[in-house]
């Protein structure tokens, strides 16, 4: 079986700004929007770039909801989410490339790849970090490296992360002392769905915690290491239990796809677990679809604003249980 | 001699303040003294007699709150950021942030990251694109109006370098005001480094022109 098969995506991103402006914090509209401008115009030559195609998307005209739906499919962050100023975007067309400008810095590149590909994630970001560079000076220092608006960026600016499904492993006693225990190695981990205190659907993602001190290919290495030993560790405990009880196993994984193929309103945390818990029969082969089916698109999928967006229309709680519902019956594949 | 505030009531106090090298004496009476702000030394004047805070203040420590209320109004003169706007948000307003408050904010960062040196990746292109845009708007301008006519004679040592030799190259002249005004942020001179700053942005918008 598929070594990390529990890592489910790796993500780059880089924080860069452009030497000749003040950080964005200090930008007035006016500023921010010609600085805006000179960057959309200075790197439309961008198509081809990583083999891909970009459309430009002015973050501040597709509102509240459009960006919601981005930071739902992770192409942007909460500080983009939430702020009020001009600001663009070149998304690639599979969304996991971003280029974003005017962020928390000028610039900021992402690079998102499927599976456990944080090395490569890191070399496509730097070619087109290379291809940003080439047409704008940074601001750069001797000492301190890429200079960003937030000290915790400062040096190289990089953020390696990669989630992890890990249903087994949080389901442990030690599994919280794991997660503190991380911050001595340099990483954190944070749960990425769920409310409060709540996690739904055990996915976590891995990132490093620091950014100067280290090359950026030692900061892949890391966050690759703490990954794979939390996927190898998770892999330890479900090959156990399929041997040991593999009935109650089938038996979870298949109720869970009769609830998600057959309700008919559903919340986040039901959707969020019994996708979860189908992922991980879909990955130990205990349970097969008639046609591929990707559950982590399901997942990004069934969130909020996504929802809202498929229906053209505000939904409130219950209209969103219903057509999250509805969703996941149109989208789930039949078994084989 | 009278009190130089009240000018009513003989001075009793006399305040000796050395700034930079620069030594003022003010003569104040004892009642306007406690009215002025002393940092530390404020104590002397109060009713009530704080022994500990008079001994450190004659033995030069400085209490914690009065070291960052020091530094509090230190500016950034590109950005127009103060230590204590930076200190609220942990959020730096430019580059040049970074060398005016290096010195103090070099530990915290040494602290957060665990390193205080970057390894890894350098900007490819650094030196090519540099000197193209001259014309950086950085909100900036209000502190520059204000800021020649508050410094006197202040820069005494600035005409006689760059523009007197007109050998040198606008690159060099460049460089030699960027240390000064490096040399200028270390020392907390924030009106030359202003001045500076300035006369750097002048020339390279010459450069431009004229290249």
């Amino acid at each position: 079986m598929d070594s990390s098969r529990n890592i489910i995506c790796s993500k780059v991103r880089l924080a860069r700004n452009w030497s000749e402006y003040v950080f964005p914090s200090r930008l007035t509209d006016e500023q921010a929007k010609e600085m805006v401008g000179r960057l959309c115009e200075g790197l439309k030559d961008i198509d081809g770039q990583l083999n891909m195609r970009y459309d430009l998307v002015d973050l501040s005209e597709i509102g509240e909801l459009g960006r919601r739906l981005l930071k739902e499919r992770r192409v942007i962050n909460r500080v983009i989410l939430k702020k009020q100023a001009p600001m663009s975007m070149y998304l690639s067309d599979d969304e996991d490339v971003s280029l974003v400008f005017n962020g928390a810095d000028h610039i900021r590149i992402q690079v998102m790849k499927p599976g456990f590909q944080l090395g490569e994630a890191w070399k496509d970001a730097s070619q087109l970090d290379d291809f940003v560079n080439a047409r704008f000076p940074y601001a750069f220092d001797r000492k301190y490296g890429y200079l960003t608006s937030y000290p915790t960026n400062v040096g190289t600016g990089m953020k390696a992360a990669a989630t992890v499904h890990l249903p087994s492993l949080a389901t442990g006693k030690k599994f919280a002392s794991l997660i503190t225990d991380m911050g001595r190695f340099g990483v954190s981990i944070r749960g990425l769905y769920g409310e409060g205190r709540e996690n739904y659907g055990a996915f976590y993602e891995v990132s490093n915690q620091k950014t100067m001190g280290l090359t950026e290919q030692e900061i892949v290495d890391l966050v690759g290491r703490v990954a794979v030993q939390l996927d190898e560790q998770e892999n330890q405990v479900r090959d156990m239990a399929n041997t040991n009880h593999r009935l109650i196993r089938e038996d979870e994984v298949y109720k869970s796809y009769g609830v998600l193929r057959y309700a008919r309103r559903i919340s986040m945390k039901e959707a969020m677990t019994y996708l979860s818990q189908m992922m991980a029969g879909c990955t130990d082969g205990l349970i097969r679809f008639k046609e591929p089916c990707d559950i982590y698109q399901l997942i990004l999928g069934i969130q909020a604003a996504g929802l809202k967006s498929r229906s053209r229309k505000p939904l409130d709680k219950d209209e969103l249980d219903v057509a999250r519902a509805e969703y996941l019956r149109e989208q789930l594949p039949e078994l084989v | 001699m009278l009190c130089e505030v009240c000018k009513i009531r003989e001075a009793n106090v006399q305040y000796t303040e050395v700034v930079g090298g620069v030594k003022t004496e003010h003569h104040f009476c004892s009642q306007c003294a406690r009215d002025l702000d002393f940092g530390p030394y404020s104590a002397i004047f109060d009713g009530e007699f704080p022994f500990a805070e008079f001994l450190s203040a004659l033995l030069g420590a400085e209490t914690p709150s009065q070291k960052q209320d020091k530094y509090q109004q230190i500016v950034c003169p590109t950005c127009g950021m103060t230590y204590g706007e930076f200190v609220k948000n942990s959020c730096f307003g430019c580059a040049d942030c970074y060398s005016v408050f290096d010195v103090l904010i070099h530990d915290n960062i040494k602290q957060l990251q665990g390193s205080e040196s970057h390894k890894g990746k350098r900007p490819v292109y650094q030196n090519t694109g540099g000197s193209e845009d001259a014309a950086a708007p950085d909100g900036a301008g209000d502190l520059t109006s204000g800021g020649t006519g508050n410094v006197p004679g202040g820069l005494g040592n600035l005409p006689g370098t760059a523009e007197d030799n007109p050998a040198a190259s606008a690159e060099a002249q460049i460089a030699d005001l960027d240390r000064r005004l490096k040399d200028a942020l270390r020392r907390e001179e924030y009106e030359t480094a202003a001045l500076l700053r300035d006369r750097i942005r002048a020339l390279k918008g010459g450069a431009q022109k004229n290249g």
